[in-house]
């Protein structure tokens, strides 16, 4: 097994009253590809924002690397752990381009001319190179999500969190992002996915975990999870979706 | 109707007039213009303390411009000024016309502020969280990312906010201070004048030319920030 490089202990959210996340464990391995399941308001959403403190944990510890996360070294930990959206996040205000290139040139990670020159042979990569002036206002979905992927990309992160990534696109552009992740994920990346594309999850996971309020009750690999789901609860969910 | 024409000969013929509107135009201008940039920077720091991330070192300061805004906004500008005239200022030969600035300035920085909290609150905070897990600080996110989406939905909001003051300011002849509108009714009870429809209407136009240089400058600095929402 390859070193962890995210480890969760007990975490815990609560909004007031309402408790989200009760209690996960969950250790991430480098080169992983887990696809995180659930009906929806289970917390999966919560529980993978949570790693990179978009959402503060009530309670709990997540170490990156064995070293534990905290409000001191938040930010330099998040320039480690990308974070693609459901609504892109793509800076409004910021031509493609001046999108890639700010977090890298302000972190001081790479030179300008660096940075872009990179920026460029993503764009090429994904067919967007011409629009690298433009602003975000004048993409479609699929093509914000696609950039918002390189966006994270940019930074050279040793983990990527997908936060249903698809969930806010046309049916037509679903495939262009998914298939854009799967690349991302064969290249070596680790990643962690929230998703509701069963297919896709199927596809790409190396492992499956389930959460339902707010509890992670049933992981396994792809295999295991979908043709022999343990939990009667697992049953029920995959019975509906598949 | 000849009456009026003449009337409006006299008005523009009498240098003493002239005198008196120009005068009265130009303390308006005065206080409208130091009062502006006095509401737009305590405004302004009132807005960014406002919608500071709550912690225990802002509890007081936040909870101190609540208290202000809610005040300022909450009573006639009117009794503010009569307040900071015959109550705060109440200092023998003290300048009027700084106490009127003053008086405008706080009143103009309460609605200053919630126009610029308002703008800051309404970027969306996907913006902000895009900033956040690319590892940006706070003040580089604020400074790249939030203030300049901000602006745009402020500068129209501003824009008002700089008319209303303008206009407002024609209350200092309540506490005799000698502004455009004093002029004007200075001018029209006179016993040579005698009639307050010309130097009424003059002193209207006055002001309609400056709200409206005012307006079209915003309308410019407006389709100037749009250029990020262009489609294609």
């Amino acid at each position: 097994m390859n070193e962890k490089i995210i480890r969760i202990k007990d975490l815990k959210k609560e909004y007031g009253k309402n408790k989200v996340l009760r209690g996960i464990d969950f250790d991430l391995h480098t080169n992983e590809n887990v696809v995180i399941l659930g009906p929806s308001g289970s917390g999966k959403s919560t529980f993978l924002r949570c790693i990179n403190r978009m959402e503060e944990p009530t309670s709990g510890e997540i170490y990156f690397n064995d070293i534990l996360i905290t409000d001191k070294n938040i930010q330099k930990m998040r320039q480690k752990i990308g974070m693609v959206f459901q609504h892109f996040n793509l800076i409004n205000n910021l031509t493609v381009m001046q999108n890639l290139t700010l977090a890298p040139v302000k972190l001081k990670l790479m030179k300008e001319e660096e940075a872009e020159k990179r920026a460029r042979g993503l764009l090429r990569h994904i067919d967007l190179l011409e629009k690298a002036d433009s602003f975000p206002a004048s993409l479609s979905g699929g093509q914000k999500q696609r950039i918002a992927i390189i966006r994270a990309m940019m930074m050279n992160p040793k983990v990527l969190l997908f936060d249903e990534p698809t969930s806010a696109l046309d049916p037509e552009s679903i495939g262009d992002v998914l298939s854009l992740i799967h690349e991302v994920a064969n290249a070596g990346m680790t990643v962690m996915i929230v998703t509701h594309e069963i297919g896709f999850a199927k596809e790409i996971a190396s492992r499956v975990i389930f959460i339902d309020e707010g509890k992670i009750i049933e992981e396994g690999t792809p295999k295991e999870f979908f043709e022999h789901p343990k939990t009667p609860r697992v049953k029920e969910f995959l019975k509906k979706v598949l | 109707m000849d009456n009026f024409f003449n009337k409006i000969v006299e008005l523009f013929t009498t240098p003493e007039y002239i005198d008196s509107l120009l005068h009265g135009f130009l303390l308006t201008m005065q206080i409208a213009f130091f009062a502006i940039i006095i509401g737009l920077i305590l405004g302004t720091i009132i807005a960014l303390i406002d919608t500071a991330p709550k912690s225990k070192w802002m509890i007081l300061p936040k909870f101190i411009c609540k208290i202000y805004t809610t005040i300022i906004r909450g009573t006639p500008m009117a009794l503010q000024l009569f307040i900071m005239f015959f109550v705060i200022f109440a200092i023998r030969g003290f300048p009027q016309i700084i106490i009127a600035i003053l008086a405008f300035g706080f009143n103009s920085a309460a609605y200053v502020a919630e126009v610029i909290r308002s703008g800051i609150q309404s970027v969306d905070s996907g913006q902000t969280e895009a900033g956040l897990a690319l590892g940006l600080s706070r003040s580089t996110i604020f400074r790249k990312i939030v203030a300049p989406q901000a602006i745009k939905n402020i500068i129209p909001a501003l824009g008002n906010e700089i008319i209303t003051v303008i206009k407002e300011t024609a209350i200092v002849s309540m506490v005799g201070l000698y502004d455009l509108n004093m002029a004007a009714k200075d001018i029209g009870s006179g016993q040579n004048m005698a009639s307050y429809i010309v130097p009424m209407f003059t002193a209207a136009l006055f002001y309609l030319a400056v709200v409206y240089l005012i307006t079209f400058i915003i309308k410019r600095v407006e389709k100037q920030l749009r250029k990020s929402d262009r489609r294609g």
